[in-house]
C-alpha cells in the first residue's frame, strides 16, 4: 500500500480473484447506499476495513438523519463466498485523488480486485412507470466486451458542459485505467419526483444486473415487494390527486411539464411517500 | 504529486513571470499575454492529480477516453541576454470551498513552481494580481508594485504608473495579496528569490463581476515589459479591452442613478501626487462604498 494512506485494516479477507461494488452514500434516490446495504445484508458482508475520515470530510459537526447523529464512513465489506468486496461511503469533500487511490490500494493489495463496478444515479424526466434503464461507462475496451451480453446501454456519448464538473465516479474510473483495473460506472436514471427520496425500481435494476454479472445467485422477492409498494404508493397519488394524475400522464407521453408543475408534482409525492401513502 | 519537465532547455540568467487566475484575471492575461506575444515554448508542468479536482471528461461510446484537470505549465523564452521562463496556472489548488489558495497545497505549490526556477538558476521572480481600488473604468488602471526586498524599491520608484504601498492613501504601506500571486512573493523571499507582485488596479464596483479587466493587464504589461526591458506590441489587448468596456458600460448603466452619480466622482480622482489629500474625502469614501455594497446586496450579486 501507498505510504501514509489513512486505512485501517481490521481482518485481512480471504480473497483471491474478487470484484469491487462501491456505492456512496446520499446519492439520488438513495441508491448508492440502499443497494450496497441490499448486497451486504444478502450476502452477509464482513466488514474489515475503514478510510479514516479526517483528510477527506469537513468534521466541523455531526449531521443529523432521522432523528439520529450521522458522521462520514467508508467502509470495506467482504463477501468471501462470493469474492465480492463491497465499498460503501459518503462522498469526500477534499484530497479527492488520495481518497479514491486509498480505495483502489485496499482494493488491489488486500483483495486482489479484478473488476470494478461503480454505482451512480443520474436525473431523469421521464414517468416512473417507464422502465428504468441502465447506463454503463467503461475503462476498456475490453471491459466493453465483456459486457456486450448485458442489457446496458453501452454507447453514450458525453462532454462536461462548460461550468459543470466530471462525477466523482468518473474520477475513479479514470484512475482505475491508471492502474489497469477494468471497470465499469454503471448509471440509473430515476424520476426527479423520486430523487430525494428511495427508488426501489432503481434498485432491483443496478442489482439485477450485478446479480447476473458476478452470479450473486440472490433471491429478489423481498425487493420485489418493495417494488410492488412503491408503485402501488404513487397510484395512490395518482388517484388521490387528479392533478398528480395529470402531470405523470403528461410525462408519460413525453410532454415537459412547467418549473412550476415539476415543484409541485415533487412536494406531492414527498409529502405522500414521507407520510407513509 | 510533482513536476514534468519535457525538455531541459539551456537558459541565461533567467527570470521567472509566475500567474494563476484572480480578480479580473488581470494578471493572468498580462502574463498569458506576454507569453503570446513572444511565443514562449512550453517544457513542463505540475502534475494535478493531487492538487486539483477533474474539470472535464470526454466518454465515446461509452468508454471514458480522457479526463482533464486544470493545467499548471511551464514556458520558456530566449530574449537575448535576459531570457524568460513563464509559469501559468489554470487554477488555484483551493480547499475547502474556499475561492483562493491557502495552505498546505498552495505552499506545495509555490515551492514546487520554484524548485523549477531554481534548477535553471533563475533569482528574480514577477507575480502579478489584481488592486481593488476607488476608482473608475474609464481611468487609466495604476500598477501597485509590492517587492519582497527593500532593495528592490528603487528600482520600482522608477517605473511608470506605478505606486509602492506607502503611497497609497490610507494604507500606510499595509495589505494583502490573497492567493498563489500574493504567497509565491513571500515563498519567493523565504528561498532566497527577489520579487515583485504587480497588481493592476480595478474598480471597487467591477470586483465581484465574472469580467476580466484587460484594462489593468494592459498597465501590469507595460510595467513588466519595462522592467524586463522588451518592447511588446498591446493591439490585442487593447481590442479584448474594447470589447470588455462596452459590456462594463452595459453594466454600469444598470446601475440606480444616485449610486453611479457618486461612482462617476471617481472619474475625477488623480494622482499625480500620492501624498495630497484626494479629490475625495474619506466620509464620501466610505459613503461611496457603502451604496456600492447596498447596490449589490439588493442585486444578489458580490460586489
Amino acid at each position: 500500500m501507498s505510504q501514509g494512506y489513512p486505512v485501517k485494516i481490521y481482518k485481512e479477507p480471504d480473497l483471491r480473484r474478487s470484484s469491487l461494488v462501491l456505492g456512496w452514500s446520499e446519492d439520488m434516490g438513495n441508491l448508492g447506499r440502499k443497494a450496497t446495504g441490499y448486497l451486504n445484508r444478502k450476502l452477509k458482508g464482513e466488514e474489515f476495513a475503514e478510510i479514516e475520515p479526517e483528510d477527506f470530510f469537513s468534521l466541523g459537526g455531526v449531521a443529523i438523519e432521522g432523528n439520529l447523529a450521522r458522521f462520514s464512513e467508508s467502509k470495506f465489506y467482504a463477501c468471501q463466498e462470493h469474492e465480492l468486496v463491497i465499498f460503501q461511503s459518503d462522498s469526500p469533500g477534499a484530497e479527492w485523488c488520495k481518497f479514491l487511490n486509498s480505495v483502489l490500494d485496499v482494493a488491489e493489495h488486500h483483495c486482489r480486485v479484478k473488476e470494478l463496478y461503480i454505482l451512480g444515479t443520474m436525473v431523469s424526466f421521464s414517468a416512473h412507470t417507464t422502465p428504468r434503464e441502465l447506463l454503463a461507462v467503461v475503462n476498456s475496451a475490453e471491459m466493453k466486451e465483456v459486457l456486450s451480453q448485458y442489457d446496458l446501454v453501452k454507447d453514450m456519448d458525453y462532454q462536461t458542459p462548460p461550468g459543470e464538473r466530471p462525477t466523482l465516479n468518473s474520477f475513479l474510473l479514470w484512475i482505475a485505467k491508471g492502474r489497469n483495473i477494468p471497470g465499469v460506472s454503471l448509471w440509473v436514471p430515476i424520476p426527479f419526483y423520486l430523487a430525494a427520496m428511495e427508488d426501489a425500481q432503481a434498485q432491483k435494476k443496478v442489482l439485477s444486473f450485478l446479480n447476473e454479472r458476478l452470479d450473486l445467485k440472490i433471491d429478489f422477492s423481498d425487493l420485489d415487494q418493495e417494488v410492488r409498494e412503491q408503485n402501488e404508493q404513487l397510484a395512490q397519488v395518482r388517484s388521490r390527486f387528479p392533478q398528480i394524475d395529470d402531470y405523470i400522464n403528461r410525462l408519460e407521453s413525453n410532454l415537459m411539464l412547467s418549473e412550476e408543475e415539476n415543484g409541485e408534482l415533487i412536494k406531492k409525492i414527498e409529502d405522500f411517500l414521507r407520510e407513509g401513502g | 504529486m510533482g513536476i514534468r519537465l519535457y525538455q531541459e532547455p539551456q537558459l541565461e540568467n533567467p527570470i521567472l513571470v509566475a500567474s494563476w487566475p484572480g480578480i479580473g484575471n488581470i494578471g493572468i492575461i498580462a502574463v498569458d499575454t506576454l507569453r503570446g506575444i513572444l511565443e514562449a515554448e512550453e517544457f513542463g508542468e505540475i502534475e494535478p492529480w493531487d492538487f486539483f479536482y477533474p474539470k472535464g471528461v470526454l466518454i465515446r461510446k461509452g468508454v471514458l477516453e480522457y479526463l482533464e484537470f486544470p493545467s499548471s505549465k511551464f514556458y520558456f523564452k530566449g530574449t537575448g541576454g535576459k531570457d524568460i521562463i513563464f509559469f501559468i496556472g489554470e487554477e488555484q489548488p483551493t480547499e475547502g470551498g474556499r475561492m483562493y489558495a491557502e495552505g498546505r497545497k498552495a505552499y506545495h505549490m509555490a515551492n514546487l513552481v520554484l524548485d523549477v526556477a531554481e534548477k535553471f538558476k533563475c533569482r528574480r521572480v514577477y507575480t502579478s494580481g489584481a488592486a481593488v481600488a476607488l476608482t473608475h473604468h474609464t481611468t487609466k488602471p495604476r500598477v501597485w508594485a509590492v517587492p519582497n526586498s527593500e532593495n528592490l524599491i528603487p528600482e520600482i520608484r522608477g517605473y511608470g504608473n506605478t505606486v509602492l504601498m506607502s503611497d497609497i492613501e490610507g494604507r500606510g504601506g499595509h495589505g494583502n495579496i490573497t492567493g498563489l500571486n500574493g504567497l509565491l512573493l513571500g515563498v519567493a523571499k523565504k528561498r532566497g528569490f527577489e520579487a515583485i507582485c504587480l497588481m493592476g488596479e480595478i474598480p471597487v464596483y467591477l470586483q465581484g463581476l465574472p469580467l476580466s479587466y484587460p484594462k489593468a493587464s494592459k498597465s501590469v504589461l507595460e510595467v513588466l515589459s519595462y522592467s524586463l526591458k522588451i518592447e511588446v506590441n498591446l493591439d490585442k489587448l487593447d481590442e479584448l479591452d474594447q470589447k470588455v468596456e462596452r459590456r462594463i458600460e452595459e453594466f454600469y448603466q444598470q446601475i440606480p442613478l444616485e449610486i453611479r452619480g457618486q461612482l462617476d466622482r471617481l472619474k475625477h480622482v488623480t494622482y499625480a501626487q500620492p501624498a495630497e489629500p484626494g479629490p475625495i474625502t474619506e466620509e464620501e469614501e466610505k459613503g461611496i462604498m457603502e451604496d456600492v455594497e447596498k447596490f449589490f446586496k439588493k442585486r444578489g450579486g458580490g460586489g
